[in-house]
């Protein structure tokens, strides 16, 4: 799932960067690896690839500052 | 609804538009003069700038940027833009150097060059650049929104300088291409059937249904708005800044980035803001979203943007916190959703507030320090009232707000004082974001509204003047009646008598006295005797059902009681001293006729007067002398001119509106004329007042006026009008005015009992005054200063509603005997003022013309015919009632009853839910589906065949001095157009004639142009100078336009029949709009059917649709119909009775043999432009298409699929479009007072229905009638929101109830009248008809008149007339004449045998 949503972001969002490394760890926002447009389609992706709905209100910092907090929270809605 | 161009001819190298161009083309459309969409930039550039470099790199940026290259054309109705290669265009090379240049003079300069107004179909951009000094050089650039976004004006620019930058290497490598707009935009279209079917799209198609209206900012609501916009510009400065960014940093407002948390931040305050400055709580901003989602879009300089609404709903204790997190959800909610080409014009109808947060920013150029000015047209989408623009473009560090404001909306003041409003929540925003909104102050000052004192010394009681009074006028006449008069003298001397007697009877000063009398001079005497003994007054009037009268006498603790025998003997009251007037008159006559010494300070009471309580009983308020003597001195400066008053008493005198007229006239030498109550409950003294010649001043309620609607006063000799106690429309106030020939000033006098009578006045000003639904109330009087305060008792700012709390002399002492209600509603708020405050519970705002605005209650009060009535006060009673549970009294419109939603349609032929008497069964088939199955074959045996028609022109062959045959009522539709054209081929000699009402389109008269032409056949258009009065009659009326153009087309075409010696008139009505205005179910229920006899029916339904009194009858010629044979020389003859044609064929035949196109440029029902109008209202009136039924039976028999109907019935109507033609011919919603009063419905818990008699008779033995609920509803139990309270929202609409009328209702008396009332109930769906209920008064037409004589005649077995119904008009007098036959019809049988 990691590799997954890694890929995604280096596909869609930085037009499949070679030269970029991102850790499931790394803080996506702080970095200014993707920004809020970016963070939705990330959650479209979400959505689609694991068959599971993001209501608003749980779009938070929380569950989508990292990869690793993305899978966590992906896991806890399955 | 997004629209697009047709698909392009790749060839042409022509693109269609996105749906965000279209929106904006569209509104450039509206406004083609005005620069409404120009984004303009300065771009000062600080450094050397080698100008020769800078036009090739601009140039270069025009090569580049294929978006600068586009221009726009329309062909065949839609636009499409095409692509240049190349654009003739120089930069514009100023050189200022040698002079001064000031900031001033270049802004002016650059504003005005921003104002330029483009050719869509050439060069969308302008550019010049300004030497000011060596060092210093500004950029002008400019261009049309259709071509560019924000975003893509920082692309422009960063590509521009990277032009720059690359032309002035000696190596000029290829300077970067820029990616194409024009790709985006043909994947835009490739993709736009998909982006449809999407779920971003189905999201905002339902968010569309969740949004209210757009919200009144200051309670500027005007309806026509010009593009005219200002710019008011302020930076938040490095201190805000500072907090703002640390407020946007604190963990429970971090949202995805710092941007996001700060676009949430100013989306919750524009929100909140928008909430403060006009009261409304469900809200929606739009906002753009920028629709770059992939890199390389962002790279596209074009325009991508489209808005969106944010949509949040505000609770009474928001903070500022908890508004954040609910926007929040909804910018996630947005951002999810936001998809290029999903947004709708619906959309954009809810919200006229707009937030641009603009996260770009323009670097330095070339190394060289940039400045930037973003230069506002001046004009901006009249859509948006408001916009605020965030940005800091130019990376200052801090914030700089623009607020874009329409200045139809924000006059010059508001303009100043808005941005500031802004600031104070912002402010209160960054210091405590756990605050409630509603608590910070928005306006400085104590808002309080006065004016200057008079200086006029008011004496401490109406005692002394009247003693000056009596001493100037001795023989003048106080009081008069028919059979007495009584001079100031008598009067004085009587009065003296009585408070003698008083006094005797053991009065002491302040003991109450009730006054059970009628209106009568003895009434006056005793008011004058209690006052001059000492005593206060408190009045009963004689209609008060007993215990109310004994409930009130008790609580006053009334020391004495003054009566007659007749009113007073039934009264049980054994511990009370009361006196009998006509008892003791002999007596107090004997008494000495001078003066008691009494002594009374302004602090004594004068009177008590009780009105409705929301604790179940009423209350009782205390008026001081000083109080009286304020308001009638003032009162008597105001409304008493050269001439003495005459004014009559006629109103109740328990109401505080009276004691205008019991005291103004005599304290001003005037005359009283009393009008006695009589024994009827219903109250037409009024109709005797205007009877009476003397009388020159008059004080009464809006709803008496609405009681003389149509009569004619011009001859009348009052000069003065005082009217109170209730909302005072102005179409009323205009109507009176013209009643009485506009010479008559009127007076909307407002004030709550506990202010005495009156505290804001304001003079009707017919010009003035129009603009307004109602007429305003004014300013307060003289030493009543007002305020007006919001829920915090902040002053509100102007044109926001806010409560009305009063000050001064006139206030109450408070309520008798409840301290504790006193201190709730007189209370002292010392940042204001040092004097005590009544909460009136009136919401008010100033409104544009600075006068104060009567908006409604706060609470439950309503008024009935001007008279307070708390709502609770009649529930609680109710819930005293040992069988009931729990009740809730609502005041409900007749008029909203009736629009409700449909929430299906019939599976069969589409009738929509809401259309009343629609009945479904279990598969959703309607009842008119239903029946329809048992009595098709006799429908099919009304209609003829082609051969008939022939026959029928060729039976009354054309005479020598006939030039046509007949008349074709040709509207330039497809069903006339084709109608036409077969009466030609039958070899008819046709005349064509079109009613022009104004509003055919032009592309429907060019088909009847070339129509009439192809066919040479001889065409007229008929027109009236009256038509816009008819529509709006016929939108009163029917709620709908097509009923008076119809009317007016049949009384044209019957005139020129006549003209001509034409026998015949042929319409092109469908056969479903047979049903809507000429058949009925009853018709073909038969066993026996009869054609001739439906044709017969039909005919006398004709006669009697011309007998009605409309506009059409009052304002045209109608002479010709003063006798029924006009019916005879012109005959009327429906096309489509004689043939059954498929659509497909009328359009290959209209499309084979006739030059006619299907007009582009209406609706789609119709050729005329009102109609979309008609429907509007119909719909918002009636919650259903007028079409809905019509339309209905051409799919049951067979003229039109569901599915054409349901897209046409339910077709999205520009309501933009429609409120201009509403405004054009001058229809406003508002209509006499009288037809929009509401009615009390009661709802209550209970384990099975009590009778409703029971119930009214419960409750006529605690309160007056008028308080009394129409119908009571029971439930299981009563419908409770979250926190306990009952949900009057969730209440049940009562269905069809007996519309309240001047005539009470009387049951049936007899079988017969029994037999008829169950036929007009069911026929009118009522609950109940009177029998002495008028047939029109209570909803009939002249088609529900033929359906209710058919089912007689079918009943009875009876040949009526049909047009009986129209001559005896209630279920009394129809019986009697059905019964008169009926008895001659057995003579007759008798005689036989």
């Amino acid at each position: 799932m990691d590799k997954q949503l890694i890929t995604y972001i280096k596909d869609e969002l930085h037009a499949g960067d070679a030269g970029l490394e991102i850790t499931p760890q790394d803080d996506l926002l702080g970095s200014g690896l993707v920004e809020s447009m970016g963070m939705m389609k990330i959650i479209g992706f979400i959505e689609n690839q694991y068959g599971i709905t993001v209501p608003p209100r749980d779009m938070t910092i929380e569950n989508f500052l990292t990869v690793e907090a993305m899978v966590n929270y992906i896991s806890s809605r399955q | 609804m997004n629209e697009f161009a047709t698909t392009p001819h790749s060839s042409s190298g022509a693109l269609p538009l996105t749906s965000s161009q279209y929106l904006i083309w569209m509104g450039q459309s509206l406004y083609p003069d005005r620069p409404l969409y120009n984004m303009a930039m300065c771009f000062e550039i600080a450094g050397a700038l080698d100008v020769d470099r800078f036009r090739r790199a601009f140039r270069e940026l025009v090569r580049q940027n294929d978006a600068m290259r586009m221009v726009f054309e329309e062909r065949n109705g839609e636009p499409r833009q095409i692509l240049q290669d190349h654009i003739d265009f120089e930069l514009d090379y100023l050189d200022w150097s040698g002079r001064d240049t000031t900031e001033k003079q270049l802004k002016e300069w650059a504003a005005r060059r921003s104002r330029v107004n483009f050719d869509l179909g050439e060069r969308l951009f302008d550019a010049a650049l300004i030497k000011l000094s060596p060092e210093k050089y500004v950029w002008f650039f400019n261009e049309h929104h259709l071509i560019i976004d924000a975003w893509a004006m920082t692309l422009q620019y960063r590509a521009l300088a990277g032009y720059y930058h690359a032309l002035g290497d000696e190596a000029q490598p290829e300077p970067e291409a820029l990616p194409a707009f024009r790709e985006y935009v043909r994947e835009q279209i490739e993709t736009r059937e998909q982006t449809a079917k999407s779920s971003a799209a189905a999201h905002w198609c339902n968010k569309a249904n969740t949004l209210a209206r757009a919200p009144a900012f200051y309670g500027r609501d005007k309806r026509m708005v010009d593009t005219a916009s200002q710019r008011i510009s302020l930076d938040l400065g490095p201190e805000r800044m500072a907090a703002l960014q640390e407020l946007a940093r604190r963990p429970e407002l971090r949202s995805w980035t710092l941007h996001t948390s700060l676009f949430n931040i100013f989306a919750s305050l524009l929100a909140a803001f928008t909430y403060r400055v006009s009261g409304q709580q469900e809200l929606a901003i739009g906002t753009p979203a920028h629709n770059r989602t992939s890199p390389q879009q962002k790279n596209i300089p074009g325009l991508f943007i489209e808005l969106f609404p944010l949509a949040v709903s505000l609770g009474p204790d928001e903070t500022f916190l908890s508004l954040f997190k609910k926007m929040q959800e909804e910018t996630n909610s947005f951002l999810k959703n936001a998809r290029a080409g999903t947004s709708t014009p619906e959309l954009s109808r809810a919200y006229n507030v707009v937030l641009n947060y603009i996260n770009a920013s323009f670097p330095d150029f070339n190394g060289m320090p940039m400045r930037l000015d973003w230069v506002h047209p001046d004009h901006a989408d009249p859509a948006h009232h408001l916009r605020l623009q965030v940005h800091d473009f130019d990376q200052r560090g801090t914030i700089q707000l623009h607020f874009d404001l329409n200045t139809d909306i924000f006059d010059q003041e508001l303009r100043t004082e808005l941005p500031a409003h802004f600031l104070r929540l912002l402010d209160q925003f960054l210091a405590n974001p756990a605050a409630p909104i509603a608590e910070t102050a928005l306006v400085e000052g104590n808002g309080e509204i006065s004016v200057p004192d008079s200086e006029v010394i008011v004496p401490d009681t109406v005692l002394t003047t009247f003693e000056k009074i009596v001493g100037q006028y001795p023989g003048e006449m106080a009081v008069a009646t028919e059979s007495q008069s009584i001079t100031y003298r008598d009067l004085d001397q009587r009065s003296n008598q009585l408070a003698r007697f008083l006094l005797d009877n053991g009065l002491e000063k302040g003991d109450r006295v009730a006054l059970l009398l009628r209106r009568s001079p003895e009434l006056i005497i005793s008011i004058w005797a209690v006052l001059k003994a000492g005593g206060t007054f408190v009045p009963v009037p004689v209609h008060t059902p007993a215990g109310r009268a004994l409930g009130i006498i008790h609580d006053a603790d009334a020391r004495l009681v003054l009566s007659t025998s007749d009113l007073i003997d039934h009264l049980e009251m054994a511990d009370r001293n009361i006196i009998r007037l006509d008892v003791e008159q002999a007596f107090i006559a004997g008494l000495p006729a001078d003066k008691p010494q009494v002594t009374l300070s302004g602090r004594d009471l004068a009177y008590l007067i009780y009105t409705s309580g929301s604790t179940g009983l009423p209350k009782g308020v205390m008026l001081s002398h000083a109080a009286l003597a304020h308001y009638i001195q003032w009162a008597g400066s105001t409304y008493v001119e050269q001439e003495v008053p005459v004014m009559p008493l006629f109103t109740s005198i328990g109401f505080d509106l009276t004691i205008t007229s019991l005291f103004l006239p005599l304290l001003t030498g005037g005359t009283i004329i009393p009008f006695p109550e009589t024994d009827s409950p219903a109250d037409l003294a009024l109709l005797d007042v205007l009877r009476d010649d003397r009388i020159n001043l008059i004080k009464l309620t809006p709803s008496h006026l609405g009681m003389i609607d149509g009569e004619e006063y011009a001859a009348s000799r009052i000069r003065t009008m005082i009217v109170g106690g209730e909302f005072f429309k102005t179409s009323l106030a205009l109507a009176v005015s013209r009643q009485f020939g506009n010479q008559i000033r009127i007076f909307n006098e407002y004030g709550p009992t506990e202010a005495t009578v009156g505290c804001v006045v304001h003079e009707f000003d017919r010009g003035q005054d129009e603009e307004y639904r109602a007429v305003p109330i004014g300013l307060p009087i003289a030493r009543m200063p007002v305020f007006i305060l919001d829920e915090y008792q902040h002053p509100v700012p102007n044109g926001v509603a806010g409560e009305l709390y009063i000050g001064g002399r006139g206030l109450a002492e408070g309520y008798w005997g409840q301290d504790d209600l006193t201190a709730e509603k007189f209370i002292r708020i010392p940042a204001l003022t040092d004097g005590r405050l009544y909460r009136s519970g009136d919401l008010v705002r100033m409104n544009r013309s600075g006068q104060l605005e009567y908006i409604g209650r706060k609470d439950e009060q309503v008024k009935i015919g001007g008279r307070r009535v708390e709502l609770e006060e009649i529930s609680s009673a109710l819930s005293r009632h040992p069988a009931i549970g729990n009740a809730v009294v609502s005041l409900r419109s007749r008029r909203t009853q009736a629009a409700k939603v449909a929430d299906h349609n019939c599976v069969r032929c589409g009738l929509p839910a809401n259309y009343p008497t629609a009945e479904f069964d279990e598969q959703g088939v309607c009842h008119l589906c239903r029946s329809f199955q048992h009595y098709q074959e006799n429908v099919q045996k009304y209609f003829r065949t082609m051969a008939d028609l022939k026959a029928l022109f060729t039976e009354k062959p054309g005479s020598a001095d006939r030039a046509y045959d007949c008349i074709m009522l040709l509207s330039g539709g497809k069903d006339s157009t084709y109608a036409l054209g077969q009466l030609v081929e039958l070899g008819l000699n046709v005349l064509a004639f079109t009613l022009d009402n104004g509003y055919i389109s032009q592309q429907a008269k060019d088909n009847i142009s070339r129509v009439v032409q192809e066919l040479g056949v001889d065409h007229v258009f008929g027109e009236t100078p009256v038509m816009n009065e008819i529509f709006v009659d016929s939108l009163q009326r029917h709620c709908n336009v097509c009923d008076g153009c119809f009317k007016t087309i049949y009384t044209l075409s019957i005139q020129l029949a006549l003209e001509k010696n034409i026998p015949y008139i042929v319409t092109g009505l469908s056969r479903g709009q047979f049903f809507e205005t000429r058949l009925t179910e009853e018709l073909f229920r038969k066993e026996r059917f009869d054609a001739d006899e439906i044709d017969n029916i039909i005919l006398q339904a004709r006669k009697a649709y011309h007998r009605v009194d409309d506009a059409v009858r009052e304002l045209m010629d109608v002479s010709m119909f003063a006798d029924d044979t006009v019916f005879e020389r012109v005959q009327f003859v429906d096309f489509y009775r004689y043939t059954d044609v498929s659509l497909e064929e009328m359009l290959n035949y209209l499309d084979q043999r006739l030059p006619w196109v299907r007009p582009t440029d209406t609706g789609r029902s119709t050729n005329c432009l009102i109609n979309q109008a008609g429907i509007f209202v119909h719909k918002k009136e009636k919650g259903y298409s007028n079409y809905a039924f019509p339309y209905s039976w051409d799919v049951r028999i067979g003229h039109k699929t569901r599915e054409a109907s349901l897209e046409e019935i339910n077709e999205t109507i520009d309501e933009v479009e429609v409120q201009k033609i509403l405004d054009e011919i001058g229809y406003t919603e508002a209509r006499k007072s009288a037809d929009e009063t509401g009615q009390l419905i009661a709802y209550y818990s209970a384990p099975a229905s009590i009778d409703t008699y029971e119930l009214r008779d419960f409750l006529a033995s605690r309160m007056p009638d008028y308080m009394i609920p129409v119908q009571f509803i029971r439930m299981d139990r009563l419908p409770v929101t979250s926190n306990g309270k009952v949900d009057k929202e969730a209440l049940p609409e009562p269905d069809h109830i007996r519309p309240s009328l001047k005539i009470e209702y009387v049951a049936p008396r007899s079988d017969m009248e029994e037999l008829l009332s169950e036929i007009w109930t069911d026929i009118l769906g009522l609950d109940r008809v009177g029998v002495f209920d008028n047939f029109i008064d209570i909803g009939g037409d002249s088609l529900s008149g033929i359906r209710l004589m058919a089912r007689i005649n079918e009943m009875l077995e009876l040949e009526l007339p049909i047009n009986l119904i129209f001559e005896k008009t209630t279920i009394a007098s129809l019986a009697t004449a059905i019964e008169a036959r009926i008895q001659t019809l057995l003579a007759a049988m008798d005689r036989a045998e």
